[in-house]
Parts: C-alpha cells; structure tokens; sequence
C-alpha cells in the first residue's frame, strides 16, 4: 500500500509532524496511526474532511494491564481506496479523558458516548452528556468492559438516575413511541415531537437489550466459541456477523481461509440477503397496510428458507462458520437445488418489481417520505441500503473485498431520490443482482479444503478489522488476541447502530402516519405489540391508538391537529 | 396514472393467483426437516466414556459434569442448546449425534433434560478413579483403548505420559 504512507504523510503534516506512532494491519488493509490524546479532534476532521473518510465506529480498550491506560480508536474507511484509517491515541489510568470529536464528526456520537459507558473514557466537549447503553439503574463509576470488572456482576440496582429525555421545543406536542416499537429490531424508545401532524424532532433511548456481547466475548468464551454467539446478534442476518468475526481474527493471525471456504461463506451470505430483501418488502407492505405484499413476498421467501435448513442444518443461526474456515461443504450435488429455487424466485421477483413500479398507490407511501440527504447520509455514517438510497455509492463488498467477493463482480445498486423509495427499489434490485451471484459463485466454486487447521495457541495482540456487507449495511468487526484463547478485545458495530443515527433526520417534517414506514425503510425488524401513545403535554390526557386505528388515521388523514 | 394503477392491481392479482395453495398439512400431518437438519441432540450413553469433550466446546456450556464417587453424571439441559452440532463433531465415541426432533416446546423444563451416567475408570494400583483423557488432548483416546489393562492414575503414570481411557457405563 504505497497509498497509505501518503496518507500518513498527510496526516503527520497536518499535525505539524506530531504523529506518535504508525503501522499497518496489511491483510485487514488498514492503517493505525497513533496521535496524542490533543491532537484527536485535528486529526478526526482531517481524516473526515481532508482525506474524504467516512467514520465507522469507536472502540475504547482497557490497557491497564499492559500499563498503557486507556486506548481509544476511532475507525474511518477510505471507501474508494479499499483502506480502513484507525485513529489511536491512550490517555490515562487514573483519568481518562479525550476531546470529542462529535463536534466535527456527528456519526460519533453514539459511538463516544458507548465508550464513556462502558469503559469509563470521558469523551471531553461532547454535546450529549447522558448514557446511552447502560441502564438508568446501573450504578454510577462501574464500566462493565473494564478487565477489572467481572462478566458476571449482578450490581444492586442504583436509583434516581433517570435519563432525562429532551423537552419538546416549542409549542410541539411528544408522541412517545415504544418502550418496545415494532419496526426495529430492538425495544427502543422514541420521543417524536409533533406540530399539528408534522414532526419537528425527535429523542432516543434505546439499548434495553443491552446484553454485553462483547464483555461474554473477551471474558468467557474462545475463539471458536464466539462465532456462535456472533451468530446470535442478529436474528435475521447472524452468518454476517460470524463471518465479519472469523475473517478479522483470521485477518489478524494472517491466517488464508481456503478459497472454497471463502466460496462458501460468499454464497450463503447472499442468501441471507435474498432472505432478508425478501421479509423486508413484506414488513414494508404490512407497515404501509397493504398485507398481500407480506403474504407473497413470505411465501416467495419460504423456499429459501428450507435451502438453508438443507445446506447448513438450520434456517436460521447456521452454526456454519468457524475461523479458519466453514464447517460444511455445499456439495455439487445440492447445487442444482439452490439454481431450481432462485430460479423460481427471479422470474416472480421480475414481476413483484414491475408490480411496484406501477402501484401509484405504494409509491405515494414511500416517494417524499423519510428523506435524507446525500450529505446527511455521509455525515452521519449511514450504511447499506439506507445510504444507496441516498446515492451513496457505498458497498463493502465492493470498498473492502473480503470472501469470494474480489473474484465476481459486483454491480452496486444506489438511487437518487433520498426517500424511503430509494431504499426501497435499492433493495429490490439487490436482490436479483444476489441471486445472479450466487448463481456465478456456484458455477465457479473451486474443489478443495474447507477449513484450515486452526491452532488456538494464537500470539495475543495482534489486530485485525474486517467488515461484511450485511443486507442493512455494513458490519464491522475489531478483533484483538489475547491470553486464554480467547480475544483480549472484541468490538462489534452493526448497521442499524449507524443508521438510526439518521431517523432524527430523516423524519423532520415528516407526518406522523409516515414515521412507522421511514423507520421501516431503514430497518426490517417486527414484533407485533404495535401500539402507539399520544400524550398532549399541556393536559396530560393520555389516549391509546390500536394498530388498526393508526392505520385507519393514516389512510383517511384524520389525525391531523396532533392529539386529541 | 390511474390506468397504470389498474395495471399494477392486475399484476399484483396474477402473482397472488399463480401462488396456489402453499399452507402445509402441519401438524396434522408430519412435516420432515431436509435431510442434515441438527435438532434435539441425543446422547447415546452405553458409548460415552466421560471425556468432556462435549463439556468444553459448548458455547452455552449447557453440559454440567459432576463427580459421584466412581461415576461421573453429565446433566445437558438441552433447554439452552443452539443446535450448533460441536458437541457431536467433538466427541471421540460419536455417542452423540444431532437427531431431527425439531419439536421441543415443552411446560416442563425436564423433557428437555438428560443425566448420563457414566462409570469412570478405576486405577489398577490403588483403586481409585480419575478423570480419563479429553479428546483435546493428543493423542486421541479412540487409539487408546488398548491400553485398558494399564489403566493407572496421575501418579503412578510417569511424568508427561498420557492417561488410558477406562470407563464403563453402567447407564
Ligand atoms: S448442539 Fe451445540 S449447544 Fe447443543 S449441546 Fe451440542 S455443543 Fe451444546
Ligand atoms: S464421550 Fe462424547 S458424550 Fe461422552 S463425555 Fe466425551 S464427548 Fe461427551
């Protein structure tokens, strides 16, 4: 990579020479430059601005034991040049503390705000001083991800501190929305603030389900272990995150999976995504009322469903990955199976497209709705269909090759309307330019093995990054080995972390009706205690709308003038 | 516009129609997973020698193993398996094996528990029984059996040698 030693040439000017220290994670193509803890905010926005990268996630580390303090990374990809720029810097054991760098780098924000939950690293001039992750019960000065503190502390419940929510600017009326909301994949909480039927803006508390992952990761499990609880983050696309786990500790070790291996993981990994597309279009037509489109989108997704149960051994949560490898051969025999079905699929998907494209109907639901700007979506980090929704040219497996993927082509699909109908006809595209891969991959399988032989007496301290296009966006993975076979350090960022960091966004000015379907367009997830409150702040008068009266409001256009 | 509405109608009519009747029979009539389909693992116990393989690699840790004098029982509460299947692909006796019950909603927690009962190998010196080899221990126990005549425990074995699997079933 000459590239990177201009880039940290670049960067080293710009900090009139002040770099500490610099080196390359070359199979995870990405490059560490470490700065003084001052200097982070200058070299954020250096990166963010001057070298055009976009920020991926945080992670802070306990380095206590090595005596090195507190390590915070900033992760930025350089999407067109293939390279992820980590942004290091330490600060002390007794006070650790870093300038924000939110201020100029707004995709931050959540990400600083973990790690001063969770590790106790004061992100300095940081706008939002409240929690994000941990429970308001959860005691005050106790980080969970510090090595120090167990993984199976049970704390006594801390009272009286309530996280504040945002009071509602103005004369607006708050429509709180969940604890538990339907169209995300976790319990959420969001305070709309609503003008008559338009929303003005909007707070969040989430991260209820809160389950310490990463703290089960470094503290109880080894390295084979941890695929399958990867695996179990995600109840739709798991394999892509017990992918993005095993390729950055193999990209760690520097471990070459086989290819057929990689083959492997490629074409499950587009089934997943074939899946996936496919539940999504039915939850949109459930959100938007239109109940045909989930019954036939789910009846064309079934199929798939049982290829997966045939070629890995379950529906769902394959248990197929492991580092170094797979743990199942697709043999050739199952591959006239999988073409049989994606056939059948395509020719329908064909016509469910045109279908689409001439339901003026549905388009009036998703055209307008849930904009977010080109410059938004790069601002604030949004991923996957979200940001090609938003002409974002971003793919991983185009920016960031990992599997089979830099031996197809892969035609990225991005549109130009910013609105939830963009990310919708992304999705669809996506999904016949997936089964014409997965159709390419199979033909072009290599024989061979399928698993290294992995020996878990791994060197500790060794990095690795690696990133997977999930059918939300991207996933990341930072792996560092430890002692005990298993990782000194596992960070996990998923799509939907940087892309409900757009919602505040993307609603404003929106109606009410379509703040279940801009949430949906970013996100496919369901649980069915659909309920929504109205509460007008100036009386108090609380009113409970059923799901089937929300929808009954969204289509008659009643409901405007805000509560009632 | 509204002439492209009812086009689109007609569409979405036709793929509604062409789907046909797609509900299966089930439960009324069985519903066979695909062939390598991992359900309920079942524990053949007259193969197990007690190893603790299954113990150590089981992400949920859900296989308990606590020493009875001579035996050892191994309590899976299978109510916490991910039906990963590295329990079967670890064990050296291929006592286990990940059968195609997919059907475990159960009121009670101990349908979906299972206690081997495994008698561990005695010493030919003193008599007393010890932990036999895991299979993550070179070399593999499967090789060992035929050192069951010079089964003896830590300390009467010299420095660095492997211990000889021993174990009986008696559940
Ligand atoms: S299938 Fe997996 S989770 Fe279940 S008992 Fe075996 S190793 Fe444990
Ligand atoms: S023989 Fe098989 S079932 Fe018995 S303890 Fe060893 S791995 Fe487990």
């Amino acid at each position: 990579m000459p590239e990177s030693a201009a880039l940290l040439a670049a960067l080293a000017s710009h900090l009139d020479g002040r770099l500490v220290d610099s080196f390359r994670l070359d199979q995870s193509g990405a490059v560490v430059a470490t700065v003084v803890a001052q200097d982070l905010r200058a070299a954020a926005r250096f990166i963010h601005e001057g070298l055009d990268a976009r920020f991926v996630i945080s992670a802070g580390t306990d380095c206590r034991p090595a005596g090195q303090g507190f390590r915070v990374d900033h992760i930025f990809s350089q999407d067109r040049r293939k390279t992820w720029i980590v942004l290091r810097a330490f600060t002390s054991a007794e006070d650790p503390k870093v300038p924000s760098i939110t201020p100029d780098v707004r995709a931050a924000d959540w990400a600083e705000r973990e790690f001063r939950d969770l590790l106790g690293i004061e992100p300095e001039g940081h706008p939002d001083p409240r929690r994000l992750v941990l429970a308001d019960d959860w005691p005050a000065g106790l980080h969970p991800l510090r090595r120090d503190v167990p993984y199976d502390i049970h704390p006594e419940p801390a009272a009286g501190q309530a996280q504040p929510l945002a009071p509602p600017p103005g004369d607006a009326v708050t429509v709180p929305i969940g604890p538990f909301f339907p169209v995300l994949e976790e319990p959420v909480f969001l305070k709309v603030f609503a003008e008559g039927e338009e929303v003005v803006g909007l707070d969040y508390r989430g991260f209820f389900n809160h389950r310490g992952i990463e703290k089960l990761g470094d503290s109880k499990l080894t390295y084979n272990e941890v695929p399958f609880l990867a695996e179990r983050i995600c109840g739709i696309c798991g394999f892509v995150h017990s992918t993005a786990y095993a390729q950055a500790l193999e990209n760690a070790v520097g471990a070459e999976v086989p290819l057929r291996a990689r083959y492997i993981r490629s074409i499950v990994l587009e089934l997943e995504r074939i899946h996936s597309h496919l539940l999504w279009l039915g939850i949109a037509g459930h959100i938007l009322g239109f109940d045909t489109v989930l019954m036939q989108t789910w009846r064309m997704r079934e199929p798939v469903m049982w290829l997966m149960e045939r070629i890995t051994g379950n529906r769902k949560s394959y248990g197929m990955n492991l580092v170094g490898g797979v743990r199942r051969d697709l043999p050739s025999a199952e591959h006239p199976e999988i073409v049989r079905v994606l056939d059948r699929i395509e020719q329908e998907w064909v016509k469910v497209i045109e279908a689409v494209l001439e339901d003026t109907t549905l388009l009036m639901r998703l055209r307008k709705v849930g904009v977010l700007s080109t410059l938004d979506a790069r601002e604030l980090g949004s991923v996957g269909p979200t940001a090609r929704g938003s002409n974002r040219p971003i793919d991983t497996r185009i920016d960031h090759p990992y599997a089979a993927y830099d031996r197809i082509p892969v035609h990225g699909v991005w549109k130009d309307s910013c609105d939830a109908a963009g990310r919708t006809l992304v999705r669809l595209e996506e999904t016949l330019e997936s089964i014409r891969q997965v159709k390419q991959l199979l033909a072009e399988m290599p024989d061979g093995p399928i698993m290294l032989a992995f020996e878990e007496a791994l060197p500790p301290g060794c990095e690795g990054i690696s990133a997977v296009e999930a059918p939300r966006g991207e996933v990341i993975h930072y792996v560092m080995t430890g002692e005990n076979a298993r990782p000194y350090r596992w960070r996990v960022r998923a799509p939907t972390y940087a892309n409900l960091q757009a919602l505040a966004t993307s609603l404003r000015g929106m109606t009410i009706a379509d703040v279940p379907i801009t949430l949906g367009s970013m996100d496919p997830c369901f649980s069915c205690t659909e309920r929504m409150q109205v509460v007008d702040v100036r009386s108090g008068a609380v009113r409970v709308y059923s799901p089937a009266e929300l929808r009954e409001m969204a289509r008659s256009g009643r409901g405007r003038g805000g509560a009632r | 516009m509204p002439w492209t509405f009812f086009r689109a109608k007609v569409r979405e009519a036709r793929i509604c129609l062409s789907a046909g009747r797609v509900t299966l029979p089930y439960p009324y009539a069985p519903a066979p997973p695909a062939p390598g389909f991992r359900g309920l693992p079942a524990v053949d116990a007259s193969r197990c020698i007690g190893c603790g393989g299954c113990v150590s690699v089981c992400t949920p840790g859900l296989v308990a193993v606590a020493d009875d004098g001579p035996r050892a029982k191994f309590t899976w509460s299978l109510a916490r398996c991910t039906y990963c299947g590295r329990c079967a692909e670890v064990c050296p006796e291929e006592a286990v094996t990940l059968s195609a019950d997919f059907e475990t909603a159960t009121g009670d927690i101990r349908d979906l528990t299972m206690v081997v009962d495994v008698f561990m190998g005695s010493c030919n010196r003193c008599g007393r029984c010890y932990r036999t080899q895991t299979p993550l221990d070179p070399p593999h126990p499967r090789l060992q059996h035929e050192a069951r005549v010079e089964a003896i425990c830590e300390r009467y074995r010299p420095a660095g040698a492997a211990a000889p699997t021993g174990a009986e079933v008696v559940s």
